[in-house]
């Protein structure tokens, strides 16, 4: 069904119009759904920027822990050095052996 | 004078579109004409390389998990000076931590007159441990303009330990060892790209959301070399040189069976970690006498002699001859070493008492130079073993064919004259008669661990078959019948061990130095299945003339070295029973 109107603007008499309903709801439901597109789409884009920037906070976080675990790993090898050790076992009144003897002895 | 609604309505419309047409003009031109401009000043301003931190290098681990080289995590130091609002105690408080004095940091951090944005500059590079963590601190808490890079150096915990075999890189990956070879595998994949900048140079949220960047460490290295066995060679190296006051020396220890080198020291040596001190000074002290430094042998090539006469059948294991004390072969004369004549002898006999007579003898009159050179490229002689080592040299054997081919060289050959070998060459010939006739590739990484988790394993792998197994065991008996009867200096009791000593004299221009010499030993054991092969060299000892002998320097340093490994690597004694009160040591 089609609804023939007219109206005046500034009292200036406009041209009579015809408006299809269906076309009216149509065209609505048409913005509608273009609106939840575009609403999904950017809910969509928004969390993925925000999960990449996430992402390279924990990018970032694991370098850093890695670094930490770097610096921890060369502490270790330099206070388990063989000159190191050797110095504390000295310190600990430890001798280097002289003369050693090896007994051997066979499986039972 | 407007009348009526109408033409009211056409001016404010007319004024509508003449307001409009300045923004539609800024438009046409800021989106069309002028687009190309603004597109490239926006590019410059935003479009800029990012990266994610730097992962680090791949560690080297001797063969138990031992770091032998890690990374250390250090910071190179900035300003942004135009932010600093108090120069002088900001210069105060950093000086100690960068390490500079105060005034030279001022100067940096000085900021002229008139100048204006923003204004960046380093302060210092390389810093690492407490100084860093208080830098970020600071950058945490009140001075956001402090700029802190992080980036990684190279970590040498057991200082000069095994230097020439690790080796190190210049920052264009050029330099020495595993580090130089194996750079391919150790270097970090880092993640990076061009795009959308923030003012930090951090990718923009959008631009992170186009894809997956990702960093990966390098791959890390687990050696062959033994730490524990590593320094106790080197101590005994350290010892000899200093007993016998030798200029410098090598000790390599392999594992004949599989081609494992478990420890190779050399000496002069230096730090690692302060390459960059040599460099240009003694750049040579880089270069690892094991691998990359040649030299001729001597007496103990006489094993590959006998080896060659042997397998090839030209002459049986009961062949002998009349030593007169000297042979004449393609217009020289070959003496033995001590300038005697030891009468009848035979094949054992040659080796016992190292006779250049015997092994020429039967080299230019049986054996002849075809099939003797051909059985000295099987033992891999004048190529490269293939180790993964960076700088290996071939050495260089003469063949018939070369353009300086003289007949002398058959002769002088067959004693380790005029032909020269790396340390590595040799123990690898040599491995051919401790391993049953099956020579297998040296190598020296033993594992790579990737980042994505995958384990990679080195399989031993044979290098060649020189010799079968029956001449191999053969030759090795005659060995061992010579350490038992002749070199008591590198008995062990309990253990039956085959080697042969070395005298080489040192070629200088127009002939071989009367007065220096390299010693030499090698030996392996213990027999019948040897599980350690060593070499022990000399180079120049001072000691007593007459005494500078490989019997006398090189055989007392392989004793005690083979002496400890058996205990250390848990090798029983060949003779159990005969052996149970064995004792070793020096």
């Amino acid at each position: 069904m089609s609804v023939t109107w007219h109206k005046n603007t500034h009292g200036v008499p406009r041209r009579k119009e015809t408006l299809d309903r269906m076309t009216t709801r149509l065209f609505l439901v048409a913005v509608g759904l273009a609106t939840l597109l575009i609403g999904a789409y950017l809910t969509l884009t928004a969390s993925t920027v925000h999960i990449s920037n996430g992402i390279w906070k924990l990018h970032n976080e694991l370098a850093e822990i890695q670094r930490t675990n770097s610096a921890l790993e060369t502490e270790i090898a330099r206070h388990s050095s063989i000159p190191v050790m050797q110095q504390r076992s000295e310190a600990l009144r430890y001798e280097p052996a002289t003369a050693v003897e090896f007994a051997f002895t066979g499986a039972p | 004078m407007l009348r009526g609604p109408d033409a009211r309505l056409r001016l404010v419309t007319a004024l509508l579109i003449a307001a409009l047409l300045p923004v539609l003009g800024q438009l046409l031109r800021l989106q069309v004409l002028d687009r190309d401009q603004y597109r490239t000043e926006v590019e410059e301003l935003v479009h800029r390389p990012y990266a994610l931190p730097e992962p680090p290098k791949g560690i080297i681990m001797d063969r138990n998990g031992d770091l032998l080289i890690g990374n250390a995590p250090i910071y190179n130091v900035g300003a942004e000076i135009n932010l600093i609002t108090d120069t002088v105690t900001a210069a105060a408080v950093l000086a100690p931590l960068v390490g500079r004095s105060q005034e030279t940091l001022l100067e940096t951090m000085f900021l002229p007159e008139g100048v204006e944005g923003v204004q960046w500059r380093p302060l210092a590079n390389g810093i690492g441990g407490e100084a860093a963590e208080r830098l970020k601190a600071l950058r945490e808490e009140k001075w956001a303009w402090l700029t802190l890079q992080p980036t990684w150096k190279r970590f040498y915990p057991e200082g000069a330990l095994a230097a020439h075999t690790l080796g190190w890189v210049n920052e264009d990956e050029q330099g020495y060892g595993v580090e130089a070879l194996q750079q391919r595998f150790l270097r970090p994949k880092i993640a990076g790209d061009v795009g959308e900048v923030d003012a930090y140079s951090e990718p923009l949220a959008s631009e992170l959301a186009k894809g997956e960047i990702r960093a990966y460490p390098g791959t890390d290295l687990r050696l062959t070399i033994d730490r524990t066995i590593q320094a106790f060679v080197e101590g005994e190296l350290d010892k000899g040189i200093a007993e016998f006051s030798a200029q410098g020396g090598t000790i390599l220890v392999m594992n004949p069976r599989t081609g494992e080198i478990i420890a190779s020291a050399s000496r002069p040596t230096y730090e690692p970690d302060n390459f960059a001190g040599y460099a240009g000074v003694d750049d040579e002290i880089f270069l690892d006498p094991a691998v990359s430094v040649p030299y001729e042998p001597g007496s103990v090539f006489k094993v590959l002699t006998v080896a060659a006469a042997l397998d090839s059948g030209k002459i049986s294991p009961d062949w002998s001859y009349y030593d007169n004390g000297s042979v004449e072969y393609g217009g020289v004369v070959i003496r033995n070493s001590d300038r005697q004549a030891h009468g009848q002898q035979n094949l054992q006999g040659v080796l016992d008492s190292s006779l250049n007579v015997g092994v020429a003898t039967f080299t230019t009159q049986f054996v002849g130079a075809d099939v003797y050179y051909r059985y000295l490229r099987e033992f891999g002689l004048g190529r490269r073993t293939g180790i993964d080592l960076a700088n290996e040299a071939p050495g260089q054997v003469h063949l018939p064919t070369d353009f300086d081919w003289t007949d002398s060289f058959l002769a002088v050959n067959t004693f380790g004259q005029g032909v020269t070998v790396t340390p590595l060459q040799l123990l690898t010939a040599v491995s051919a008669l401790a391993n049953h006739g099956t020579m297998m590739t040296p190598y020296i990484v033993a594992e790579r661990s990737y980042a994505d988790g995958r384990v990679v394993v080195t399989e031993p792998r044979p290098y060649g078959y020189p010799i079968s197994a029956h001449t191999a065991d053969l030759v090795a008996e005659m060995m061992a019948n010579t350490v038992d009867a002749r070199v008591k200096n590198a008995q062990i009791p309990g253990y039956r061990i085959a080697g042969k000593s070395g005298t080489a004299q040192i070629p200088v221009p127009g002939g071989y130095d009367p007065v220096n010499v390299i010693t030499s030993f090698v030996g392996f054991g213990p027999l019948p299945d040897p599980e350690l092969l060593i070499l022990v060299k000399l180079d120049r000892p001072q000691n007593d003339i007459n005494l500078r002998w490989g019997t006398q320097t090189a055989a007392p340093i392989f004793q005690r070295v083979m002496a400890r490994l058996f205990v250390l690597q848990g090798i029983p004694p060949s003779n159990m029973a005969a052996s149970s009160q064995a004792t070793t040591g020096p």
